[in-house]
């Protein structure tokens, strides 16, 4: 049977030895092949969640599959199936960069040459080429950035985890990285990304779980989330005062010719606005929609 | 034992090895010219003056009498530097974890950074014993294989040592008082510079629960073929092995734990 699942989460509970609870029961399934997004504010659970998937994180409630394989008992398989790419930069300062990479792809066991080979196609598709013999400490912040994602790329896992890519790179190398993301996602790689830039998350991920207090407080499509929870603004200037215009289950305010209607689903609402305001005989003017974004979904459901 | 030899464990290993080497200057090269020195001002100058030493009824020039407990001094000194300085960097800087998050387990990662100050350990051994041949001339080895085992052994169990002050420092003071207060006074009352049969009593009964007594006394029995009163190689390869398979079996256990490297 094709494994569809490329992490299952079920119950996971992290309880530090000081008592503190960082996770309080986590229940997730991330599809194979989805681009999705683990959004949460400071604190909340999401690098916990991460290191417990990719075992730098020990808990003893809860299993964590990696498409079908248990990461405690079948560790080997499980972690050649997942790459990593750390929030914190982290390098081996004693060898050039090129050494680094080959080093970690023999820890996943490729063989010398192969290792090379693998090392080339990094430092090939990451434009780092010509600092290959430079050490990490010799690369400039978005160079070392790339660097990370090399090395969680260098085995080739079928799962791409990253926390906080893009955490202080220039916007170029922002675009440059979405771009990459969104191609390997495309040829398969089911990518898990957390990051603070909501919009980020907005453009790139298919699905998203949100993670406060270490509990999952939603988890969705990202069109049915900010359907389901955001608010859209319909602003219509009409031709003149739309004094009569009524809409008894809506939000809206009338003032003059311009009527500003608050709704959770505007493409629904909108025939029947547009049906009322043709009875009452009102020209439209100007439409405007600000449809509700991942943004503030994020923050009514965080309270914050 | 299936997983245990593997190229991802031999990649461990190789990293390991090329980090000492590559900073061979700052690695291997103190340990002989130190050795070196003691060579020259403890066998030398005050050699001459101390005369031969008799012991199980040979005679010993006082320069080849001290080799072997200079050359311990070194494996002890180097194996335990390696493995403990390296756990503590990856620790410090983060790339323990990447370290971490591969099909590692915690045995491998544990023997990789062992094998690493075992290699270090025995290569700035057999380095000063060459050296010796040429700046102390006039010794035989006694039996080469033992010789090479006591170096082996000593460099595992202190390279183990290593990683465990590795995982359970927090500042590289830790790293080094466990040199400066543990070891060195160990291995200069361990009998270096003198047979611990010169001790008055009740000192040369003390120094016989020295673990690097039995080290260095194996050592000397193996290069020298001289013994001291009471003394047992059996007993002293049962010491070496057993503080081998102790000390390497706890630092298996902290890493597989995670212990102070995983949250």
């Amino acid at each position: 049977m094709i494994e569809k699942t490329a992490i299952k989460i079920k119950n996971l509970k992290k309880i530090y030895d000081n008592k503190f609870e960082a996770l309080k029961g986590i229940d997730l399934k991330i599809p194979k092949g989805s681009f999705y997004g683990l959004l949460g504010p400071n604190g909340a659970g999401k690098t916990t969640t991460i290191g417990a998937i990719s075992g730098l994180v020990n808990y003893k409630i809860g299993t964590i599959d990696v498409l079908g394989y248990d990461n405690k008992r079948d560790f080997r398989i499980a972690r050649k199936l997942i790459g990593l790419s750390p929030q914190e930069l982290n390098f081996d300062v004693f060898f050039p960069i090129r050494k680094v990479l080959e080093f970690q792809a023999g820890y996943y066991g490729y063989s010398p040459k192969d290792s090379k080979e693998r090392a080339d196609m990094m430092l090939n598709q990451f434009g780092l080429e010509e600092k290959q013999n430079n050490s990490c400490r010799e690369l400039s912040g978005g160079m070392k950035r790339r660097l990370q994602i090399a090395k969680a790329l260098i085995h080739d896992p079928e799962i791409l985890i990253l926390d906080e890519p893009t955490a202080g790179v220039d916007i170029e190398l922002r675009y440059m990285l979405w771009d990459f993301l969104k191609k390997i996602n495309q040829q398969g790689k089911t990518i898990l990304l957390t990051t603070h830039y909501i919009e980020e998350a907005e453009k790139l991920c298919d699905k998203i779980a949100i993670i406060d207090n270490g509990k999952i407080i939603v988890d969705d499509n990202t069109e049915s989330l900010k359907e389901k929870n955001g608010i859209s603004n319909i602003s219509i200037e009409c031709d003149r005062p739309a004094k009569d215009f009524n809409f008894d289950n809506l939000d809206y305010t009338v003032n003059d010719k311009i009527i500003s209607i608050n709704t959770k689903q505007p493409t629904k609402n909108l025939p029947t606005i547009l049906k009322i305001l043709t009875e009452l005989n009102l020209s439209i003017v100007n439409i405007e929609l600000k449809k509700s974004n991942l943004e503030q979904v994020f923050l009514k459901l965080t309270k914050k | 034992m299936k997983h245990f030899i593997n190229l991802n464990f031999l990649s461990l290993i190789s990293r390991e090895t090329q980090r000492f080497l590559a900073l061979y200057k700052q690695t291997v090269m103190p340990g002989l010219i130190t050795t070196a020195l003691y060579i020259l001002v403890f066998g030398k100058a005050l050699g001459s003056r101390i005369g031969p030493i008799s012991a199980d009824g040979n005679k010993i020039d006082y320069i080849h009498y001290i080799v072997p407990g200079l050359i311990m001094m070194a494996v002890i000194n180097n194996a335990y530097q390696n493995s403990s300085s390296s756990m503590m960097q990856a620790k410090f800087l983060k790339f323990l974890d990447d370290i971490l998050i591969t099909p590692l387990s915690g045995v491998e990662i544990a023997f990789g950074y062992i094998v690493g100050g075992i290699l270090r350990g025995t290569i700035t051994g057999i380095s000063i014993l060459i050296m010796c041949y040429f700046i102390a001339p006039g010794f035989e080895i006694y039996n080469y294989f033992t010789t090479f085992l006591y170096i082996v052994l000593v460099s595992w169990t202190f390279s183990s040592i290593g990683v465990i002050v590795g995982v359970f420092a927090k500042s590289w003071d830790h790293i080094g008082v466990f040199t400066t207060f543990i070891f060195m006074p160990l291995t200069m009352l361990g009998g270096v510079f003198w047979s611990v049969e010169w001790l008055p009593y009740p000192w040369g009964l003390i120094s016989k629960f020295n673990p690097v007594y039995w080290m260095v006394n194996g050592l000397r029995y193996s290069m020298l073929n001289v013994l001291d009163q009471d003394f047992s190689t059996q007993m002293s390869l049962a010491i070496c092995l057993l503080f081998c398979v102790l000390f390497s079996t706890i630092a298996s256990y902290l890493i597989s734990i995670g212990y102070r490297i995983k949250s």
